[in-house]
């Protein structure tokens, strides 16, 4: 358990109360989520876990704002998301929210640098200077700096995801999402993403990844466990 | 948008450039044709419309014998008159360079006159000095009138010479060189020295009111024509053409308008290429789209990007339509002016023009790209993120037909060429509105030719003669009679003018007085029947449309040589492009024109023929003012008439380049959204052959489909094409069966534009790796 977690009294930074997810009407309806309550602190690296159709990306669209419940709450960072319209939901993603992607899903046409930069360009922030500075600065940390004038197609997989992560953090969002983030990676690349998960966790970013990746969860602090739409588990992970 | 976005919208442009040039070539070429014809559109406009009543041109002319400074003082008091002057006129063959023409020379009373016709110097000098002619800008070319060359003049009793001091322009005169006419200036003590017999006297004036309407100039002309009458002075002709408009703008603009209606059809088919390249090009970057979406771009901000791509073929179009626009436009104003004989090098561009043009250019791709562009934008981010790339086809017609007998490989790409109803739909659309004014045109070239056919079997004769001074009729034959002339006739010929019911001279028109018996004219009746008795009129369309009245049954009056004669209209006849009318020749009339059937028919005999004729009338007295060759008038028709049918087949040559690019276009967007299928193939071991095959048949079933639509759709396009050529021309027969030989024609053309068009995107389809197509992510 992180110490953040220890401190009751502050508020979670991710909060979902009796969250339903319903798709189709009538007898068609299935209910991807059902009834779901959830808190996450800020700092947590939340491995989430569970069969296919258990709803595990459903909850990440939900976290994401890329989806709306059809009955519930979802508050992240204070902001009521279920509530938001669809204009205010594009900006609070800009700015509240990091995505890193099963396949990357860098844009082609768009150097490692620009595609760093593209979320800074959608959310307004700074120059265009400061914008590339950034970008640099993030590729640095993430470590492929050498690789900013580069185009996604000529680089590695690992290369990929970590231009993918250092995108997701362009704009300094306190939630980070991952969805298969090593689906798409060696053994070695998988361990050493997961590893920059963690440590971006460790400064105080809420983390939350979804994976059938069994390993991953021996990186996660806690790891949660969805069955047909409902949470089964929800255990903490010693460190 | 920032440098980023920027950047993503250039190279997404890149990525697919083969494509996009396809899109830019087609709009630029619309965008060029249309912007041509606009450029033409307000410079002849503006030149005929601010340019000719610049000129502050004649509202009447009336020819009054006799004519003095005294009367033309008191014409100018008349109410409505603002200006008046006296002119003289002679006409007469002109040796110039070896050459005898016809020419017409013109003597006002003062040419430092400028309240009306004015008429601007061209070089050398101005006015003519005595004993000199300055001839008109738009006879010097075909005559060959250079400032200092010599001309020798045909005058009753011999030649004079003259010689040429300058150029002048005169704009209300049709140009020389159309009319075979040497238009040329001289003062009155010139044209009296030549041949002061045969000088006629006319009266020019320009009314006050410069928006009066041709029955308010008609109502000035016989206030005139009843003060002459009343002093007792001879009125003959009066001629009223339409006010503030140039002989031939109507005509000019009723092209340009059919013209512009084809490039506006062009464009729009290069819209439709847009589009297909749009929506395609959209609907590969779906999943982008959710990205950007999920990183937090709004819809607008997706939007922009969708605008800015689209901008790009447009800006791209326009860079390269506009210049050649404008100096197509004024390179086609420039030979307009030519027709028209206006100067079009001075008269400045509208700037609505290019203006337009930039509007149009940028905004037809967006027009194109607003529905897939709205469809994308407002895709949910997590539909996006699921999207595999591009929509899954539509089920296929022949598939569910599934026609048995079909090879395998014809079924597969007739099943593709279904695939995108709405994209075959468009590109069929594009080729076979090409491919219809195609064959329309060669229909009404056809209807044209044999049109001037028919015009031409109604006269059995091979040369005319004009008469200095009219003859007796048997003594002209008579004269005539030489070897090498199988039949003479004579023929009296006078213009005329149709006298309306308030007494107001009407319009113009030939009146030809033919023997009872000839043997010479043979022209089908369309209503009513061929001269039967005197004082009969059988008129040509012609006349009848000019002059509503003229309808079999009616009882007209002329004005003919100063006096009025009536006449009752028998019949109606086509008389092609010429206001005529066709009466018989009284016993004991003078004739002035000798009409002859030669025995062989080749130019050089004709030519010969002609010398030896004027020799032998000349013999008996007689002289010739000039000659025509049967021939020679019909080459000239033949011309002018193709030249029309060619400016409107030439807008078909550019709406079927579009529907060629779209065609390619079409087929290159097919091998990129297939290239997991073609992969596939390759995989399950299809050869180089069958995958090029697959993809130049399928461009062949697309091109034969649009062969078959082209058929049907060149009816409508025939009727409004034949329409079209009569409001320019004159009528010519509707036909609503295309020629045959044009059909196959056409089907040639639609198999070359298919292989073409397929070529470069079947080779793109073998250099797909087997591997990377089916490696879907």
């Amino acid at each position: 358990m992180t110490a953040t977690s220890l401190q009751s009294p502050a508020p979670p930074l991710v909060a979902l109360t009796g969250v339903t997810r319903r798709y189709g009407t009538g007898e068609a309806a299935v209910d991807a989520l059902a009834g779901v309550d959830l808190a996450l602190a800020a700092g947590e690296f939340v491995a989430v876990l569970g069969a296919s159709g258990s709803g595990k990306s459903t909850l990440l669209n939900l976290l994401a704002g890329i989806d709306r419940p059809s009955s519930g709450e979802v508050f992240v960072a204070g902001q009521a998301l279920h509530a938001l319209p669809q204009r205010a939901l594009a900006r609070w993603r800009g700015t509240g929210v990091g995505l890193v992607f099963q396949f990357f899903q860098l844009l082609p046409t768009l150097t490692a640098a620009e595609n760093v930069m593209l979320p800074m360009d959608f959310a307004r922030r700074g120059t265009q200077r400061e914008r590339a500075a950034r970008a640099r600065e993030l590729l640095e940390r993430l470590g492929v700096a050498a690789q900013a004038d580069r185009l996604p197609g000529t680089l590695s997989g690992g290369q990929q995801q970590r231009v993918a992560v250092a995108r997701a953090l362009a704009n300094d969002p306190p939630l980070l999402l991952a969805d298969e983030p090593t689906g798409n990676l060696d053994s070695q690349n998988g361990a050493a993403l997961l590893a920059l998960l963690r440590a971006l966790a460790d400064d105080g970013r809420t983390v939350v990844m979804v994976t059938h990746d069994a390993a991953a969860r021996a990186h996660a602090s806690r790891v949660v466990t969805l069955r047909d739409g409902r949470v089964a588990s929800d255990v903490p992970v010693a460190t | 948008m920032t440098g980023t976005r920027w950047r993503k919208v250039l190279r997404d442009a890149w990525l697919h450039r083969g494509r996009l040039a396809l899109a830019v070539l087609a709009i630029a070429l619309a965008l060029a044709a249309a912007g041509a014809l606009l450029a033409t559109w307000a410079l002849v406009g503006r030149a005929t419309r601010d340019g000719y009543r610049a000129s502050l041109p004649v509202s009447a002319t009336l020819a009054i014998a006799p004519l003095d400074a005294g009367f033309v003082a008191r014409v100018r008091t008349l109410p409505g008159v603002a200006a008046a002057r006296a002119r003289r006129t002679l006409a007469l063959p002109l040796r110039i360079d070896g050459t005898t023409r016809q020419a017409l020379l013109f003597a006002p009373d003062d040419f430092a006159q400028r309240e009306l016709a004015q008429l601007v110097p061209d070089g050398g000098a101005w006015p003519p000095p005595d004993g000199t002619i300055v001839v008109e800008r738009s006879s010097v070319e075909f005559a060959g009138a250079r400032v200092g060359e010599s001309a020798r003049a045909r005058t009753g009793d011999g030649e004079a010479a003259l010689r040429i001091s300058g150029h002048v322009r005169d704009v209300s005169v049709a140009p020389g060189w159309m009319e075979h006419v040497v238009y040329a200036f001289a003062t009155p003590a010139t044209l009296a020295r030549l041949d002061a017999g045969r000088v006629r006297d006319e009266l020019q004036l320009r009314v006050a009111d410069a928006n009066a309407d041709r029955d308010a100039v008609r109502r000035v002309a016989a206030a005139v024509r009843a003060l002459a009458m009343r002093e007792g002075r001879t009125v003959g002709r009066i001629d009223v053409p339409v006010p503030g408009e140039h002989v031939h703008a109507a005509q000019m603009n009723s092209l340009l308008l059919v013209q512009g209606a084809f490039a506006a059809l062009a464009l729009l088919f290069a819209a439709f290429l847009a589009a297909n390249l749009l929506t395609a090009l959209f609907a590969r970057q779906v999943r982008e789209i959710g990205v950007m979406k999920a990183i937090g771009a709004s819809d607008g901000q997706v939007a922009a990007l969708g605008v800015a791509q689209a901008l790009v073929p447009g800006v791209l179009a326009t860079a390269l339509a506009l210049p050649i626009a404008l100096l197509a436009g004024r390179r086609y104003a420039a030979l307009k002016g030519e027709l028209l004989n206006f100067p079009m090098d001075t008269v400045a561009l509208p700037v609505w023009v290019p203006v337009l043009l930039i509007g149009l250019g940028l905004l037809l791709p967006l027009a194109a790209a607003v529905l897939p562009l709205r469809r994308v934008a407002r895709l949910g981010v997590a539909e996006a993120l699921r999207d595999a790339g591009v929509a899954s086809d539509s089920g296929s017609i022949v598939r569910r037909l599934s026609l048995p007998g079909l090879p395998r490989p014809l079924l597969i790409a007739l099943n593709n060429a279904f695939r995108r109803r709405t994209r075959l739909a468009l590109t069929l659309l594009a080729l076979a509105a090409g491919g219809a004014v195609q064959l329309a045109s060669a229909s009404v070239r056809d209807s044209v030719l044999a049109s001037i056919d028919a015009l031409f079997a109604a006269q059995s004769f091979d040369l005319t003669l004009g008469l200095v001074e009219a003859q007796d009729a048997a003594t002209l034959v008579a004269a005539a009679a030489i070897p090498g002339v199988a039949r003479a006739e004579a023929w009296g010929r006078a213009r005329a003018t149709v006298r309306r019911p308030d007494g107001t001279p009407g319009d113009e028109l030939t009146l030809l007085a033919l023997p009872a018996d000839t043997t010479l004219v043979a022209t089908r009746v369309l209503a009513g029947r061929w001269l039967g008795g005197r004082d009969e009129l059988v008129v040509s369309r012609r006349a009848a449309g000019d002059a509503p009245g003229l309808v079999p049954g009616a009882r007209v009056q002329l004005e003919v040589d100063g006096g009025v004669r009536e006449f009752t209209v028998v019949g109606l006849v086509d008389g092609g492009v010429q206001a005529l009318a066709y009466t018989s020749f009284d016993t004991g009339a003078k004739a002035g024109i000798l009409a002859i059937a030669t025995t062989t028919h080749d130019e050089a005999s004709e030519l010969e023929l002609i010398a030896r004729l004027r020799g032998a009338l000349s013999a008996a007295g007689i002289a010739v003012s000039g000659s025509q060759r049967r021939a020679e008038n019909r080459r000239v028709i033949e011309d002018h008439m193709l030249l029309v049918v060619d400016f409107l087949a030439a807008m078909g040559w550019i709406m079927l380049a579009v529907g060629a690019m779209g065609l390619a276009s079409s087929m290159s967007l097919a091998v990129l959204e297939r290239s997991r299928e073609i992969g596939v193939l390759r995989a399950i071991g299809a050869p180089h052959a069958a995958v090029f095959g697959l993809v130049q048949a399928e461009g062949l079933v697309i091109a034969l489909l649009a062969w078959l639509l082209a058929i049907p759709a060149s009816i409508p396009a025939s009727v409004a094409m034949a329409q079209a050529f009569g409001r320019i021309m004159f009528a010519v027969p509707l036909r609503f069966a295309p020629d045959g030989t044009a059909v196959l024609a056409w089907l040639a053309a639609s198999l070359g534009i298919a292989f073409l068009a397929s070529a470069l995107p079947a080779l793109r389809a073998l250099r797909v790796p087997a591997a990377r197509a089916l490696a879907w992510e």
